[in-house]
């Protein structure tokens, strides 16, 4: 071994003034990890016996330790001061090594962790490479043994979505090691428990689980997929979905808990919410996947079930025919009636907060398209979903007050909800006109 | 690859966001480092998916608080020069000044896919410049405090005074003696450079701390 990589390591601590743990140095220098703490240990003896600069080092311990009777495989990274006391108290010593050198004393652990965050990052996919760590068996799973993992989960549940096991699968290649055994154990307790009851429970823990899961975005999108109305969303949008599905489903598991009569009707009304935004969110329209964002926020900000369904972007008459289909099916669901016109009043109620006729009045959304002048000063025309009051009774034609909806704006899109507004007295102003050719066109029909 | 200018105020927003975050955590972690305050008043959480330390005492955290929200629109229009957290001695000399240069550049252009990932890790790199400045400077004496201050340009403390009201936390210029050190001696620590902001962090400490 040549004696270069003294100087390297006496560059990075004496002049970079970095911490220099045995994991960044295998990394960045290109070596087994077990070459790098030889490496480590010889450059600390070679220091300390020039004494020239002071040095502090910490080592990581690892052995057995008699605890309270009970003996314990303890690993632990402490200071040099400590080294001593530490192998004292340890019953059977395994390992001792140098985890890191660096010049400054270290008030806690956590640069240590930075320090390899970066290094482990830029060589995720094979950050094992030097390690001395090896199990045969431990291999990421193909997307083909995925698939077949998945099959059996995918039976019990009322919607087959075939498109999104095979987008999953894709994604799986991507994922590392834990991921895949997590998945595994998460699909585990999904194949014992079938009953559409018990879905609510598994959403929950679910939930937690997928917190627990590593940041990365892939493996975050499986577990919201395996929930039946989150997968609708994968087969057709962006990334950015997953992480407004988890935000969906963290609203039903709150919304869940707290409405805890509604529970079950919940997986049933979810599939049909999906069935019916599925057609739509084929479509992609940029403007339109912006009001499901904006409509699921605003679910979380209300926490009502029921509302979400009646704002699903609809035209005209299939959002007619859903709403009745609804009801009915609730009722059959073991929902007394009382509850259920509560929710369907609620909602409106909270909507039209000018109208004092409560009972008639209904939501929909309407394709409408807005023009407005943007930045440049060019008139742009957007066709765009807007919710509408309604009520059996009124004509097509007449102004209705468009309620203002109240997305949440993201910083980046304070011009937008300016626009929405200009847009808004638009529409007023175009119903009007409408009206007005109305009854010109009656004028002349009437000769 | 968007190309946005200054008037585009939205994104200006984000950028003093982000940056307020970051010093709010540099300060809290320069706190703690130069044993400014005792070592348990601070608490171990994330930020840029490290762990960092932050204090909990609840009227320390709404100072820093206060402080960087009286910052944060000077950020935004890029008047902003320097901050500095000077740390002084029990006769209010100052001790060390860790000073942040920022700058932002007029016309940015930004390919939004990578930045903020980018900018994270710029971040991190800082914070960790930080926790291992101890081995380059000396100790300070005991009884310590520490306070803010702000380089700006031309006269733009004009604006402050509109956000001055509305929080009733007024900022004073600062005194001779705040701001003048004795035989200063520079340390640099870190530079970034990115899209959308370019900072400097260097330390400023007087010969004879004692």
């Amino acid at each position: 071994m040549d004696e270069l990589y003294l100087d390297n390591i006496d560059e990075y601590v004496n002049d970079h003034n970095k911490i220099v743990t045995y994991k960044w140095l295998s990394l960045t220098l290109g070596v087994h990890v077990n070459t790098a703490k030889q490496m480590l240990f010889h450059y600390l003896d070679h220091k300390r016996k020039e004494s020239s600069a002071q040095l502090h080092a910490t080592y990581l311990v690892s052995g057995k330790s008699v605890d309270k009777g009970q003996t314990s495989h303890k690993v632990s990274v402490v200071r040099e001061e400590q080294l001593e006391d530490c192998k004292s108290k340890m019953s059977l010593i395994v390992s001792v090594h140098v985890y890191s050198v660096q010049k400054a004393l270290l008030k806690d652990s956590g640069p240590l962790y930075s320090v390899d965050y970066d290094a482990v990052k830029d060589n995720l996919k094979d950050c094992s490479r030097y390690s001395a760590i090896r199990c045969a068996d431990a291999v990421p799973m193909s997307s083909l043994e995925l698939q077949q993992v998945r099959e059996p989960q995918r039976a019990p549940t009322p919607e087959p979505e075939p498109k999104k096991t095979a987008t999953n699968g894709d994604v799986a290649n991507g994922t590392s090691k834990p991921a895949a055994k997590q998945q595994k154990g998460i699909m585990g307790m999904f194949a014992t428990k079938a009953a559409p009851k018990n879905q609510d429970a598994d959403k929950e823990v679910k939930t937690e689980q997928k917190e627990d899961a590593p940041v990365v975005d892939a493996p975050k999108s499986k577990p919201a997929a395996k929930t039946n109305p989150m997968t609708n969303f994968f087969g057709t949008q962006t990334a950015k979905k997953p992480e407004k599905s988890v935000k969906q489903e963290e609203a039903a598991q709150s919304s869940s808990t707290a409405e805890q009569q509604r529970q079950s009707s919940k997986p049933e009304e979810k599939p049909k919410a999906a069935a019916v935004e599925a057609p739509k969110t084929s479509k992609k329209d940029s403007s339109k996947t912006k009001r499901i964002e904006d409509s699921d926020s605003e679910d979380e900000i209300m926490e009502k079930k029921k509302r979400r369904r009646i704002k699903k972007p609809e035209p005209d008459s299939s959002d007619e025919d859903i709403i009745p289909d609804s009801p009915q099916q609730m009722e059959t669901k073991e929902k007394s009636p009382s509850p259920k016109k509560k929710k369907e009043a609620e909602p409106v109620s909270h909507t039209h907060q000018s109208h004092s006729d409560i009972k008639t009045r209904k939501r929909r959304r309407v394709m409408k398209s807005r023009t407005f002048l943007d930045e440049e000063g060019c008139m742009v025309t957007e066709k765009g979903y807007e919710s509408e009051s309604y009520s059996e009774t009124e004509d097509d034609f007449k102004p209705t007050k468009p309620a203002l909806k109240d997305p949440v704006p993201a910083k980046l899109s304070l011009s937008s909800k300016q626009d929405e507004k200009k847009s808004q007295k638009k529409t007023s102003a175009n119903a009007n006109k409408g009206s007005k050719q109305a009854s010109i066109v009656g004028f002349f029909q009437k000769k | 690859m968007t190309t946005l200018t200054r008037q585009d105020l939205n994104f200006g927003q984000v950028v003093a966001d982000i940056l307020c975050e970051f010093l709010e955590v540099a300060i809290h972690l320069i706190l703690y480092v130069r044993e400014v305050y005792p070592s348990g008043i601070f608490q171990k959480r994330k930020k840029y998916n490290v762990p960092v330390q932050m204090s909990c005492h609840p009227e320390l955290n709404q100072y820093i608080q206060d402080t960087l929200y009286c910052i944060k629109p000077l950020i935004e229009k890029n008047d902003a020069e320097k901050v500095v957290v000077v740390i002084m001695d029990k006769e209010h000399h100052p001790v060390e000044r860790f000073v942040f240069e920022i700058s932002q550049p007029t016309l940015l252009s930004i390919s939004s896919d990578t930045l903020l990932s980018h900018v994270e890790q710029l971040l991190r790199a800082f914070i960790l410049k930080i926790s291992v400045c101890d081995a380059v400077l000396n100790n300070n004496p005991p009884g310590c405090s520490f306070s803010v201050l702000v380089h700006t340009r031309d006269a733009a403390t004009r604006n402050m005074e509109k956000v001055q009201v509305i929080k009733d936390f007024p900022w004073i210029v600062a005194d001779e003696q705040e701001v003048h050190m004795q035989e200063p001696r520079l340390i640099p620590l870190k530079t970034m450079t990115s899209d959308i902001v370019k900072m400097q962090l260097y330390v400023e400490e007087r010969a004879q701390k004692t």
